[in-house]
């Protein structure tokens, strides 16, 4: 039996895990339209059921993990998770986005979205088999780490399962906990520790049905010429395919010390080069329907592990950012993380930020007695990482996140805090590539983030993929950000928003020719129309594309309106020392101009940042502007935490 | 002859030939329709390829109670559904499992497209080719020197290779950067 793509595939699945009950919702051509799929429909489900600011660990957040409209399908690469919920760490949106085969086995069981609300009295978890969903009892699977759950599952229900699930860390409501598909692909942002709250240990699912597209021979035709195109790229077959991420290491400048030196590749350590971490590599990996096998699979001799996806970020976050420079013990960290089921990068930072504390005297005392906070101490770290996924000791208040940590220890801890909306992404100058990192790093729905349009805005990446392809995108209106900068983030954003909602992944080569389909041939989003028409039968125009992602972002600066963000959030931070000097000062002025050109431009509220009625009935979603206009909402402050 | 060899060292277990076969054939993507298997554990690069080998003296034929199974001028056995009971006896003979049965029993295998095997067409990493036998027995037999190179048979020890490969792509990766300095886009 197989589905037909009208619809877009398959319902929405809610799940109330209160009462117990599962419901089916069909999903109409018009949602599809509006919203596409993936991170279009999570958004639009926070939007509409989250009322304003709520405990994130309530049971009242909800919890929804979308497909992406072509998962499944032959079209490269689309095989990408979405999950979305009102982020424990951040306290306004925080979604995160995860590969394995999840997604697939999703949409051939039928499904388009997963909504998971309420809260269990005992640990449950969920088991989808093609039509038939049960909730069951997971009272043996608590306390397993990812891999275990895993495992456990296949014996019950058959190697073919596929798992999205958490750790312990999520059990213990570790705040940046993250949901964990098939044992090693992650979505960020404390999604975990949402899972937690709710008592749901894991969703397992078996999907046996076909996806079936309106007009098969077009879109097969298309989704061919995508893979062939990355098949015979020579940055794919012998960069990419080989060292993955690892790549970025000569080419991101990853941080040194706490932010302090962004690390050339001249001055990279021995340990944390590409041929160094390559020495651990036993083979290649990588996601359903995906041609690049970015992901290295890792063996560990010390403990006899193996491991996946030692990506550019774990090194830079548990390594070079925490002076360690030890290859196998940061590797051993990345397979923990992955256990345990934490974000490497809010993790690493956290300890990073812990260890400058220590040494500016800021952090002290009992709470770090038996506690090592030497730079580079790699087995201290591991203590520390074990300690938090359990919160155990000091662990207990690293397991809050960066900057929840950093407000435990006052105002002097948090101006080393260098996070956006309570998500840390690191610092950088206003002048570096014309204001793109700061302003990307403010302008972000879910806060500091480098997958929200940063890269695409000055197309880091494609420039070393394909120079041709960069020019066809400029002649075809893509701004430049020599001389556009804020239209050139915009066009970021729609390419990421876009990537997320068709469920294609954006997130390894962070470039447009991996985020968004056909862009080599039909820029900009003129392909997408083409695929998404093929696809859908729904005549899809490149306009109807761009008005598409405009409405999903706008809906999620609408969301966070109603989490307390004011414009002051939309802010730079540097530390202290730099932000005396007047040269910082000019720079935080040229921020501000760019902030404001960039809510003019998206249609918001210059003084407020509130999304405008006009631009929001213009996209058809006035009912938005119904819910934020003129209402006050208290300010943010991260998280919102009932009385015990 | 052509034939269609799986270079099992180089599949990374991303399913494009089974999506890429099952709608060749049916015009849906379908894993149960694909007559190429690939089983994985997704996390670590274990796949096995379950695909018709067509062998020179093949179980699906000499079982078939009614001559439905023939080879065509590329060498692929075909069934002719004109003469199929649909009682699956060929499924069951083959050593391989490599013929699946679909509604009501049909039995589907490799027809090797005529000639045009689709799998091979997308897959990405050189996985599944279709060659003159003596091309393909130098291609699996480099990619077999190349697998005792990574240490695939060895046990669990790592080795030089992969280091070497990484080295090489840093080199050309600082090529490409030096290059795309000089270009004004």
């Amino acid at each position: 039996m197989s589905i037909s793509s009208e619809r877009n595939g398959g319902d929405i699945l809610i799940i109330d895990l209160t009462r117990e009950k599962v419901v089916k919702r069909e999903v109409s051509s018009e949602t599809v339209k509006r919203y596409l799929g993936g991170r279009g429909f999570n958004s639009k489900a926070l939007f509409d059921m989250i009322p304003g600011r709520i405990d994130p660990l309530s049971p009242e957040n909800v919890l929804a993990l979308g497909n992406g409209t072509f998962a499944g399908t032959a079209l490269p690469m689309t095989s990408r998770l979405h999950i979305s919920t009102l982020s424990p760490l951040s306290g306004i949106l925080g979604d995160g986005n995860a590969g394995g085969e999840f997604s697939a086995m999703l949409k051939f069981a039928g499904y388009e979205q997963i909504i998971v609300t309420g809260r269990a009295q005992k640990p449950k978890y969920v088991f989808i088999e093609d039509d038939e969903v049960e909730i069951r009892d997971a009272e043996e699977l608590w306390g397993l780490t990812t891999g275990e759950t895993v495992e456990w599952l296949r014996d019950e229900h058959g190697d073919e399962v596929s798992v999205a699930g958490i750790g312990p860390a999520g059990e213990n409501l570790v705040r940046f906990a993250t949901t964990m598909v098939d044992k090693y692909h992650s979505g960020a942002r404390g999604s975990g520790a949402v899972w937690g709250s709710k008592n749901l240990k894991a969703i397992a699912v078996i999907g046996t049905k076909g996806v079936e597209p309106a007009d098969p021979e077009r879109f097969y035709e298309m989704a061919k010429e995508d893979i062939e195109y990355f098949n015979r790229n020579e940055f794919v077959k012998r960069i990419y395919s080989v060292i993955g991420t690892h790549y970025g290491l000569i080419q991101w400048y990853p941080s040194w010390k706490y932010f302090q030196v962004p690390l050339s590749a001249e001055e990279l350590p021995i340990g944390l080069r590409p041929q160094d971490l390559a020495e651990y590599e036993v083979g290649r990996t990588q996601c359903f329907s995906c041609p690049l096998a970015c992901k290295d699979v890792y063996y560990l001799p010390s403990t006899g592990e193996y491991g996946t996806a030692s990506e550019f970020e774990s090194i830079y976050a548990l390594g070079s950012n925490n002076c360690v420079t030890d290859t196998e013990a940061i590797l051993r960290m990345e397979h923990m993380a992955d256990e345990y089921g934490m974000d490497v990068m809010t993790l690493g930072d956290t300890i990073a930020l812990a260890r400058l504390l220590h040494e500016k005297g800021i952090l002290s005392g009992e709470d770090v007695k038996g506690v090592s906070l030497e730079w580079g101490d790699a087995e201290g770290q591991i203590q520390l990482i074990e300690m938090t996924a359990y919160r155990k000791g000091f662990g207990n208040k690293l397991a809050e996140g960066y900057r929840n940590f950093a407000k435990l220890y006052g105002e002097e801890a948090l101006a080393y805090c260098y996070d956006v909306k309570g998500v840390n992404r690191g610092w950088y100058e206003v002048d570096f590539i014309n204001g793109i990192f700061t302003l990307s790093h403010a302008t972000s729905t879910r806060g500091a983030d480098h997958l929200r349009g940063r890269s695409w805005a000055y197309w880091e990446n494609d420039k070393l993929m394909d120079i041709e392809a960069v020019k066809g995108m400029l002649k075809a209106g893509l701004p430049d950000y020599r001389k556009d900068p804020v239209g050139a983030l915009i066009y970021g954003e729609r390419a990421c928003t876009l990537a997320d909602s068709l469920g294609r992944c954006k997130g390894s080569i962070n470039s447009w020719l991996q985020a968004v389909p056909l862009v080599w041939k039909y820029p900009v989003f003129k392909g997408t129309a083409m695929l998404l028409t093929a696809f859908t039968g729904i005549e899809f125009t490149e306009k109807d594309v761009i008005d598409a992602t405009d409405r999903i972002y706008l809906t999620e600066i609408a969301f966070n309106v109603k989490q307390g963000i004011k414009k002051k959030h939309y802010d730079v931070k540097f530390p202290p020392e730099f932000a005396a000097t007047e040269r910082a000062k000019a720079q935080v002025r040229r921020h501000w101009e760019l902030v404001d050109e960039y809510l003019e431009r998206r249609g918001c509220d210059v003084e407020t940042a509130y999304p405008g009625r006009e631009t929001l009935e213009e996209l058809g979603i006035g009912y938005v502007a119904d819910e934020i206009e003129g209402k006050q909402f208290p300010e943010w402050d991260g998280p919102v935490r009932e009385v015990a | 002859m052509f034939v269609l060899a799986v270079i099992y060292e180089n599949c990374t277990g991303c399913h494009l030939c089974e999506l890429a076969c099952s709608f060749k054939h049916h015009g849906v993507f379908d894993l149960s329709l694909s007559r190429i298997t690939i089983l994985t554990k997704p996390e670590i690069q274990t796949s096995v390829q379950v695909y018709c080998l067509q062998c020179q003296d093949a179980a699906c034929e000499r079982v078939c109670p009614v001559d439905a199974i023939s080879r065509d001028k590329n060498g692929a056995y075909i069934i002719n559904y004109d003469r199929c009971i649909g009682c699956r006896e060929c499924a069951y003979a083959c050593p391989f499992g490599a013929i699946s049965f679909e509604v009501e029993a049909r039995p589907i295998k490799c027809d090797l497209c005529e000639g045009e095997p689709e799998c091979v067409a997308v897959c990405p990493h050189g996985a599944i080719v279709y060659m003159e036998e003596k091309k393909a027995v130098r291609e699996l037999k480099k990619a077999k020197a190349t697998g005792v190179a990574y240490g695939l048979y060895g046990g669990k020890e790592t080795s030089e290779h992969p280091r070497k490969k990484a080295e090489e792509a840093v080199e050309y990766l600082l090529e490409l950067v030096k290059k795309s300095g000089e270009l004004d886009v």
